[in-house]
């Protein structure tokens, strides 16, 4: 061969092979779009509150805000006009990035968060497992674990807190005491550098959202205090550079927000979830029960064996439901494990995990939702999100959505976790050791199925909120719940009865929902 | 909730099966050698990040591969390498299921582009190119279970060789692989320090060097090696997390290696290996055991034994 037949050929692997595989960068979070609602919700100050009481809202007031004409006011609008003729590129960029909406950017911070912290801690040498610590969280293991039980309950915290807080401040900004104008409908020379509405400016919503976020999530992720005050600062600079609110506006909103925000986390300190953990001679109560009904106690199969994950994660308040309730919705039992009924669950099971097949791996891996990751409810979060951005809506119908969705995936949590703890059977993995599973196996009894729960509790609130796609959301809840029995870690009864829970505990809040005051 | 750990697919790259690669020998014009080769990689140990541990989730891991492979003999200074694995990988306890399946597809070009004898040795220079692609939508996103890695790669690789007329000589080589992006079945993953709401992940590049010294004559080989490969970025396994496709996966590792051509039948050669792990980040480490037949064909039919040649 010739030197030019070489070349070609380098040529060829160039162009071939390269060129189409040229280090592409990833980008992280591209999918959100700069909101322009059309309709900005003017009565959002008389929707029903999930948690506040109306003492709680005249508490909370905002001091009454300063005339447009007055000095002080004046002077906070040259502030912005001077700010604003030195915008630096980062801040450009800040102002950008909080476009796309507050309610929409704090989810998604928030689903990061629960990413970083849902790892299990690592067993000591002597095979027992340390326990995070909140009074001590960079430590290993690091605080929180947010499984997906404490993650439910830590989106429903942020969102519910963020929603009250917006209505409370929609109730002040349309007082006729409170009603002043965002600081670019009072002067011309502001320029919007965030898309222009009608909605008054004080308190500022931004500062609002900042206030009630930021604490929330303070509480529930104290090692990333730093980020989460970082990302709230931000929020509040980016609507000052915009030119949407002044510093007495933000000042105001931020007040407001933080005021929700210790209510809430108030209310999270005698919630149960202290409780939620146990003890050792209450794990051993509830396996005899199992033995007591005559069916064989649930075994954690982790290697050394781990303590159950929040066995008593059902004593955790609801948003929707009363105790009660959680009781009247808990499924009838499981078939008992030496039933003919459970063998046949057993046998599909092992079909399935001796039948692997690349088409069921892709649905098991798609709604896996694992260690490492934002659990099974910040993936409902994360399909809301599209929805929610392209219905362009208010700030404050958009807290509304994410509040709905999350206090239905809460109460799901706890009705699935009432159900599995009150059974307390085996998976298929611990009756047949065969069973080989093409997910990781989570700890805790099987019976019924937290995918299921969790995903029919959300699709039924987002196919209210957003009709007209319901059929798809069904189509994918059923997918998350069927993944669970294709990946060999739950039999078919544990997906169907889960779905069926899911649904029912969904009514509830869509019940709360039909009556807001809010119109869908 | 279990973690597990990394299967050291990445080890394969300069492992065993591609000695051929590194190696400064050729196949002379018009001969071609293929043959099966099947290694045993198995680990207990590995590194979550920097740290050393076991995991009783998982036990061991073993990977068991056959690997299919030809090298044909253009002319005496092109060589055509292609190979084609078969994996099976499986843990000794924990719940998790094993995967196998055909891995991926590599051709490479290997080429000798200098060449000066002195009066009682040799000294060789050879380019080599390398692409490698999935032949099967295999699952990438399970490890330490997964079969590969699923990218398609582009490797160049420089070779030097250095022999003496006595049968002695010492190899170095080192190569820089381009890796395409991958895609996972799933919608977002956390990497790295943050969250990715995509399915595709980056997967960096990776560099390689290895040095061997060895023996060459009268149709033995003997060879003893220490090489080193080094993700160019990547997050690290954080603690008691799962693996992920696009983590830092390096390691250094020495081994040994025999080739002989048996005497009867005439150009069919033995191939065995041995390769331990000394040091790593996010990987198992892994102790490889290689053992495989190679014949040679010649098709201008000469009657004579056709080995590789410097």
């Amino acid at each position: 061969m010739k030197l030019k037949t070489y070349s070609t050929i380098a040529i060829l692997f160039f162009a071939l092979v390269l060129l189409p595989m040229s280090c592409k960068d990833v980008s992280t979070k591209e999918v959100l779009v700069a909101q322009a609602p059309t309709n900005i919700d003017p009565t959002a100050g008389t929707w029903t509150y999930v948690f506040l009481t109306p003492a709680n809202i005249t508490a909370i007031a905002p001091a009454l805000p300063t005339a447009v004409t007055s000095a002080a006011y004046l002077a906070e609008l040259a502030k912005i006009k001077d700010l604003q003729s030195k915008l630096t590129n980062a801040q450009r960029q800040a102002i950008q990035y909080w476009s796309v909406g507050g309610v929409l950017r704090w989810n998604q911070i928030f689903r990061e968060l629960v990413a970083r912290y849902n790892l299990p801690p690592a067993p000591n040498a002597d095979g027992s497992y340390p326990a995070p610590d909140s009074e001590n969280p960079f430590q290993d293991p690091a605080f929180p674990f947010s499984n997906p039980p404490y993650a439910a309950r830590a989106y429903s915290y942020v969102t519910v807190a963020q929603y009250d807080a917006l209505k409370a401040a929609w109730n002040y900004k349309y007082l006729p005491a409170y009603n002043r104008s965002a600081p670019y409908k009072v002067d011309a020379g502001i320029q919007p550098l965030m898309p222009q509405t009608d909605l008054p400016a004080y308190p500022s919503e931004d500062a609002v959202m900042s206030g009630a976020a930021a604490d929330m999530l303070k509480a529930l992720f104290p090692a990333a205090v730093e980020e989460i005050t970082r990302k709230a600062g931000e929020q509040r600079n980016a609507a000052l550079w915009a030119g949407k609110a002044t510093d007495s506006d933000i000042a105001a909103g931020l007040a407001l927000g933080k005021a929700v925000a210790a209510l809430f986390v108030t209310r999270a300190g005698g919630d149960g979830m202290k409780a939620a953990i146990g003890t050792k001679p209450q794990w051993d109560a509830l396996k005899a029960n199992a033995t007591n009904r005559g069916d064989i106690a649930w075994l954690s199969q982790d290697l050394p064996p781990r303590p159950p994950m929040l066995p008593f994660f059902s004593g955790v308040k609801c948003w929707s439901m009363t105790p009660q309730n959680v009781i009247d919705v808990r499924p009838a039992a499981p078939p008992l494990a030496n039933s003919s009924e459970m063998a046949a669950e057993i046998a599909e099971v092992k079909y399935y995990a001796d039948n692997i097949d690349r088409d069921r791996i892709a649905i098991v891996h798609k709604w896996a939702d694992g260690v490492g990751t934002y659990t099974p409810p910040g993936h409902w979060n994360d399909i809301a999100e599209e929805y929610i951005r392209d219905a362009n809506f208010s700030e404050v119908r958009a807290a509304r959505a994410f509040a709905l969705i999350n206090m239905a995936l809460h109460d799901a949590a706890v009705s699935c976790w009432d159900t599995k703890y009150f059974y307390f059977n085996a998976r298929a993995v611990q009756l047949d050791p065969s069973i080989k599973t093409t997910t990781g196996l989570p700890n805790f009894p099987s019976y019924v199925s937290g995918h299921a729960t969790f995903s029919a509790s959300a699709a039924t609130v987002l196919g209210y909120l957003f009709p007209a796609h319901a059929a798809d959301f069904t189509t994918m809840s059923n997918e998350a719940s069927m993944s669970r029995l294709y990946s060999a870690i739950h039999y078919r009864k544990d997906c169907v009865t889960g779905t069926d829970l899911g649904t029912k505990v969904a009514g509830y809040t869509v019940n709360f929902a039909n009556t807001d005051g809010a119109g869908n | 909730m279990k973690r597990f750990y990394l299967f050291i697919f990445s080890l394969f790259a300069i492992g065993a099966q591609a000695q051929s690669l590194t190696d400064g020998l050729l196949m002379p014009k018009g001969s071609f050698c293929t043959g099966l080769l099947y290694t045993h990689d198995q680990w207990k140990n590995y590194w979550e990040g920097g740290l050393k541990r076991d995991n009783q989730n998982i036990g061991t891991i073993t990977t068991q591969t056959v690997t299919w492979m030809g090298n044909y003999g253009v002319t005496d200074r092109l060589n055509i390498i292609a190979m084609v694995p078969y994996v099976k990988t499986q843990s000794s306890t924990g719940t998790l299921h094993g995967l196998e399946g055909l891995q991926d597809l590599s051709v490479s070009a290997k080429y000798r582009f200098f060449a000066k004898d002195f009066e009682k040795s040799g000294l060789r220079f050879f380019a080599v190119g390398t692409a490698s692609t999935p032949l099967t939508n295999y699952v990438i996103d399970f490890l330490p279970l997964s079969i590969g890695l699923g990218s398609t790669n582009f490797t160049t690789r420089l070779t030097g060789n250095y022999h003496l007329e006595s049968g002695w000589y010492i190899n170095a080589s080192s190569g820089y692989t381009m890796r395409s992006n991958v895609n996972l079945d799933r919608p977002a993953y956390y990497s790295d320090g943050q969250l990715y709401s995509t399915n595709e992940v980056k997967m960096y590049n990776t560099f390689d060097f290895s040095t061997m010294v060895g023996y060459y004559k009268n149709g033995i080989q003997a060879e003893a090696f220490y090489s080193q490969q080094n993700t160019l970025g990547g997050g690290d396994i954080r603690r008691q997390d799962m693996p992920f496709v696009s983590n830092r996966m390096n390691f250094s590792k020495a081994g040994a290696l025999l080739m002989y051509y048996l005497p009867k039948p005439k150009n069919l050669a033995v191939r065995a290996s041995f390769s331990y792990v000394v040091d790593g980040r996010n990987v198992g480490q892994a102790t490889t055991f290689m053992g495989g037949l190679l014949y040679t064909i010649h098709f201008s039919n000469k009657n004579e034994t056709i080995v590789p040649k410097p």
